[in-house]
């Protein structure tokens, strides 16, 4: 079929680190001109094998071909020198430095050797954004400033700055809105005519049958597929390679007994907050899951955090078993009950140098602990409970909970409000960054804890899991409540239609 | 805001005595000039033409230099004809300089210096000068005599040759014996030169030999630190020289600490604490060599004799001499009582 | 499967090491890395310290002088490891012990005697404390400009107090602590201080609610505060516990020193820091222990101790103090990433 050698070919690439072999001899072909589709759980290996493609790690074992050549990739220089790019999910661009400048940052267009030529870096700079459709971006701003599908815009500028013809995009649609992602889409359509490969990294099933080529699974650090074509492999195929087992019941079935009739545990009156939700009521009943459905920027991220208390409402309260909390303080919160597991759980949930134990055992020390002293065999039995009716593996406490999967450091933050012995959870996309299969058994889990009594209000920017988990959902457009329903009574399309929608008052 | 405006209140008030006192100056001292000895105006006691005396020092936060501040204050106010104006007192060379500046646009006088470092300040001292206001530089010396009228000051390497000479002295005959040097901070250029001269002296007794030497930094507490270590390493010697008394009074927290009382101890520039101490004749200390203090009084003198456009009692010229090196007379047990009053906290 | 897989547990949960492994080897293998270095380098040091000077080094009183000497700022250095380990820092230690020191000896201080000295010297500090974690805590400073600013005026106070005089204690019993008198079992009282403070430091630390809610703060004090932590007064407490750390380093200091100056304390921020950090102490929080911290203070006063034996003077011993800190950091970064 090929009678060129492909692009890059990596072949039997092994990678280990202290207690863990992240790579165990994966072989990737990629071809000039294909996007060619990275898939797997977290953990499986895919952000290690695109750093040793990028250089940035060193494989202990294997080759890597270039064009039908050996290579080494000492660093990654050597990497873009060759013309691979790599654009990470956490953008690394420079806050405080100009459009223009983070584009450029390394390889300054310079007069006499040393002098920026600043003009030249922004007309350049506004050619390659014009290239990526994206005209309305002045290369003269802080990046700091920028929206984050922008700052992606400029990562992606900055990647085309150099000559590529390898380009590896790490969950590159993740904070995108849906027209913005259209526009990703044509710009990967465009660079692939042109000749240049693309490495893509997601986890959206649907976004890989749009413009992949074909994919290759990893699974446990190996390459349990490659070179599979992307447009017409079943879709069950691929989740069951990617999770070693079939999908069939993601979402637990909900109770039969109607919840409904029970007096609300978590009320919420008239809460609002100046310009970015209106007031909002919402009740939440023992064994209830709510679940809030709507855009990035309609406002559920706030809601969660106001009713939490960390931050300030501008009116309303919230109850807890009918008795109103301090507003503003999240200690009221949590002693009242609430158990919030937030967004971004590295950066405000989990103390990442520190052990699933400990990190289990913070809201609750007091229980462990007299005079302030505390008994550290208690606090490990405690944790080890919690985490044990989670399933949370591995089921040892004591590694650092940065060594965790994406889902058991989830089950880590529920296992912290399970012993803390919460009432009401609040859970913010409780399944970002966390994989196929292990989603399946968080739905489970926080199914099960309801049954078992508590309340649950879930946030979600995926309309299916607000359907397939909540009992009851409230459809949010701009920081109002459009539509409440029952979650049997609703599809994603009727959602999809109420959350685009726009309001009839306007 | 009310800080602001008191403060800015003392200040007028200030200047306003001031005026107060060169009008009564001009009116009524005119005539009460005597002749000298020698027939030519030097300045005494009796009030003069008025003189306002600016004087800009470093932050007084040791006890010698709290000293100097001291002496100039009550020699200034010993006399009716003067007015001085004392700014406060920084380490920092650019507030000095701005300072200096200030004093200078008052149109003072005469000016007294003591720089935080002395060639840093040269250009305020040359500028002072060509606004046509003398400048006396105290004990900090400029780096060229175009920036000053007088310089007056200590002899540091005076010091360490007097100290040695003690030491050398008290030791006289004595085989193969040995000393150490508690140095003050290393990197100013007056502990440089106290050791030169302690060296100095040191040659010419052969039958002495430094074995140890540590900087301490002109505190107490590095002075504690400093001579515990010296003695640990030396567990015999028979004789001591430290540079500071205010880093003496650690040193000899660590003699007794250490229970030694072995050997002869000398200090430097004269504490009120080491004269008690000397007076005592009951521990290591046996004398301090003089760094003396009373050079700001002088320096006041100086200033005076020169805004009245005199010479100075005891010589016969017409004008204050261009430069005054101080003694530094070494104070024991036989003299300790005359220098007690000028010793400082 | 993984259950029946994982080896059996004690009551303790730890999981037994093959074999009966004697205690020794146990504590080794669990004492961490950079503290095996730290305890490397404090060896090297007493061997070269042995060869250079085998007769005044290796001696019992010169033990007694290296712990006395590094007990003042080894005090101060395990209240700065709190305040590190929680994501901020204090400048104004040397300020403060300057500031508790002076007033502490006072002559209106020193007539109500030992009690007055000690109690003001602990009042002074907990006072200076108290000012920098409300300014932080509760007026949302960034702790470098709160305690930058304490550090200034807290020395210009103490130069206040003393008109730049040194003050001369006169109290019998305070000045008898620091005599070989007052030695027990041959044990200086104030390194019998430091080794109490440091005993409790490292359990505050390792087994109370305090240490990890420090440890919580310093390493995402967002988490923690959305945890139900509150993380303002932990602020707060750790300025506190900074301040009575530095108050009682004064009052080592007055016994050590027998006076009190407002030159006192001169750089302890700095030495405390780098102590901290040779210890292995994250500065950017999070990290950190009172074992690394005391370990870093004794590296730092053997070597002043070598090198004054050995009559170096301060130039060299300058140099060295910045190599061993840059020395101390890369060796221990090596061997961290190499297990």
């Amino acid at each position: 079929m090929a009678p060129e050698p492909p692009l890059l070919s990596m072949s039997g690439i092994t990678k280990s680190f202290p207690g863990v072999r992240a790579l165990d001899g994966v072989d990737l072909d990629v071809q000039a001109g294909e996007v060619h589709c990275l898939l797997g759980q977290n953990g499986a290996g895919k952000s290690t094998l695109i750093k040793v493609l990028a250089g940035a790690h060193q494989p202990d074992t294997g080759t890597i071909r270039w064009r039908g050549e050996e290579v080494t990739l000492r660093s990654p220089i050597a990497a873009m020198r060759l013309g691979i790019a790599t654009i990470y999910q956490e953008l690394d661009l420079v806050e405080h430095l100009s459009v223009a400048e983070n584009v450029h940052l390394g390889h300054e267009p310079t007069a006499a050797g040393f002098v920026v030529r600043g003009k030249a870096a922004r007309s350049s700079t506004a050619q390659l954004l014009e290239r990526l459709g994206h005209p309305e971006i002045d290369p003269a701003r802080l990046v700091g400033d920028l929206s984050a599908a922008h700052q992606q815009i400029v990562s992606m500028a900055r990647a085309l700055s150099h000559d590529v013809r390898l380009i590896v995009m790490d969950e590159p649609s993740a904070a995108l809105d849906p027209d913005e992602v259209d526009n990703l889409f044509r710009i990967v359509g465009d660079l692939t005519s042109a000749g240049v490969a693309v490495v893509y990294i997601s986890h959206r099933l649907e976004e890989i049958r749009r413009i992949g080529d074909r994919v290759t699974v990893l699974k446990d650090g190996r390459a349990v597929a490659g070179g599979l074509p992307a447009k017409t492999t079943p879709t069950r195929d691929v989740v069951a390679m990617m999770t070693g087992r079939n999908v069939e019941y993601v979402f637990p079935e909900r109770p039969t007994t109607d919840a409904t009739a029970g007096k609300p545990l978590l009320e919420v009156r008239g809460l609002a907050r100046h310009g970015e939700f209106e007031p909002l009521d919402l009740s939440v009943r023992p064994g209830e899951i709510v679940g809030l459905a709507g855009l990035v920027g309609s406002g559920r991220s706030e809601i969660l955090e106001t009713i939490y208390g960390a931050r300030k409402p501008s009116a309303g309260h919230v109850l807890v078993d009918g008795r109103a909390l301090r507003p503003g303080s999240v200690r009221a919160a949590v002693r009242a009950g609430l158990g919030l597991a937030p967004e971004e759980r590295k950066a405000q949930a989990l103390l990442m140098l520190e052990s699933v134990t400990r990190n289990v055992s913070v809201s609750s020390m007091s229980r462990f602990s007299r005079g302030g002293w505390i008994d550290r065999a208690a606090e490990l039995g405690a944790a080890r409970a919690a985490t044990r009716e989670l399933s949370l593996r591995p089921d040892n406490p004591s590694v650092p909970v940065r060594t965790l999967s994406g889902g058991n450091q989830q089950k880590a933050v529920l296992a912290r409000w399970l012993l803390r012995g919460c009432r009401v959870l609040l859970l913010d996309e409780p399944t970002r960054g966390v994989d196929v299969g292990a989603r399946a058994e968080l739905y489970a889990v926080v199914r099960r804890l309801a049954d078992e009594g508590l309340a649950v209000l879930l946030v979600s920017s995926e309309v299916p899991e607000v359907l397939g988990l909540a009992d009851r959902v409230l459809v949010l457009r701009e920081g109002r409540v459009v539509h409440t329903a029952p979650a049997r009574e609703l599809d994603e399309h009727r959602v999809l239609d109420l959350v685009m929608e726009g309001s009839p008052a306007s | 805001m009310p800080e602001l405006t008191s403060r800015r209140g003392l200040l007028f008030g200030t200047a306003a005595i001031g005026a107060g006192a060169l009008l009564v100056g001009c009116t009524s001292n005119e005539s009460d000039d005597e002749p000298a000895a020698n027939d030519q105006p030097a300045a005494d006691d009796k009030p003069g033409k008025a003189v306002t005396i600016g004087f800009a020092g470093p932050q007084a936060d040791h006890g010698w230099l709290n000293a100097i501040n001291d002496n100039a204050k009550s020699r200034a106010k010993k006399y009716s004809d003067v007015t001085l104006e004392i700014t406060e007192g920084s380490n920092d060379t650019a507030a000095q300089i701005g300072q200096i500046e200030t004093l200078i646009n008052k149109k003072v006088d005469v000016l007294v210096v003591l720089p935080a470092d002395g060639k840093a300040l040269t250009q305020v001292g040359l500028k002072a000068m060509r606004a046509g206001i003398p400048v006396i530089n105290l004990d900090r010396i400029f780096n060229t005599p175009q920036a000053y009228r007088c310089w007056i000051g200590g002899d540091n390497y005076g010091m360490g040759l007097n100290a040695g000479h003690y030491i050398g002295e008290k030791l006289k005959g004595k085989s193969n014996a040995t000393v150490i040097e508690l140095a003050g901070l290393d990197n100013l250029e007056l502990t440089q030169q106290r050791t030169k001269g302690f060296d100095d002296a040191l040659k010419n007794y052969p039958n002495i030999k430094k074995v140890a030497r540590q900087a301490a930094e002109f505190t107490v507490e590095s002075g504690q630190a400093k001579m515990a270590q010296l003695l640990q390493a030396q567990s015999k010697f028979d004789a001591l020289w430290n540079h500071d008394d205010d880093q003496g009074v650690g040193a000899l927290r660590a003699i007794e600490q250490a229970g030694r009382d072995d050997f002869l101890m000398v200090g430097g520039a004269g504490a009120l604490s080491a004269f008690q101490a000397i007076k005592k004749d009951d521990g290591v200390l046996k004398a301090t060599v003089l760094y003396p203090p009373t050079m700001a009084a002088s320096a006041i003198d100086l200033a005076r004799a020169l805004g009245q456009s005199k010479g100075i009692g005891g010589m016969a010229e017409f004008e204050i001499p261009a430069s005054v090196t101080l003694y530094s007379a070494v104070v024991d047990k036989d003299n300790v009582d005359q220098y007690m009053p000028t010793g400082f906290k | 499967m993984t259950q029946h897989a994982s080896p059996p547990r004690d009551s303790t949960g730890k999981v037994p090491s093959a074999g009966a492994a004697p205690g020794w080897r146990g504590l080794m293998a669990r004492a961490d890395v950079r503290t095996l270095s730290l305890l490397g380098v404090l060896a090297a040091l007493i061997v070269i310290g042995g060869i250079t000077k085998p007769d005044e080094f290796l001696d019992t009183r010169n033990l007694q002088l290296v712990l006395t000497q590094g007990s003042v700022i080894g005090v101060v250095t395990v209240g700065m490891t709190f305040v590190i380990i929680s994501g901020g820092i204090d400048l104004s230690v040397g300020a403060i012990v300057a500031l508790a020191s002076v007033w502490a000896t006072t002559v209106a201080t020193q007539e109500y005697g030992f009690a007055g000295i000690l109690f003001t010297a602990v009042i002074v500090g907990v006072g200076c404390g108290l000012v920098n974690g409300v300014l932080i805590a509760y007026g949302a400073m960034v702790p470098f400009i709160a305690t930058l600013a304490m550090l200034a005026s807290a020395r210009g106070l103490a130069l206040q107090i003393t008109d730049g005089k040194t003050q001369i204690v006169t109290v019998p019993s305070v000045l008898d602590l620091g005599e070989r008198d007052a030695y027990v079992l041959g044990i200086p009282p104030l390194v019998m201080v430091f080794a109490v403070v440091t005993i409790i430091g490292w359990l505050v630390l390792n087994r109370t609610t305090f240490g990890r809610r420090s440890v919580a703060v310093g390493g995402n004090a967002e988490a923690a505060r959305l945890a139900g932590i509150d993380v303002r007064r932990q602020r707060l407490y750790l300025y506190l516990l900074s301040g009575l750390c530095c108050g009682i380093a004064a009052f080592m200091l007055v016994i050590l020193s027998g006076s009190g100056q407002n030159t006192n304390g001169n750089l302890y921020e700095l030495d405390a820091i780098a102590a901290a950090i040779i210890g292995g102490t994250l500065l950017s929080g999070g990290r950190g222990t009172i074992t690394g911290s005391v370990l870093g203070v004794l590296i730092f006063t053997t070597i002043t101790n070598i090198f004054a034996l050995n009559n170096l003077q301060s130039d060299v011993q300058q140099i060295a103090k910045g190599a061993i800190i840059v020395a101390a950091v890369l060796v221990q970064r090596r061997t961290a990433s190499t297990t």
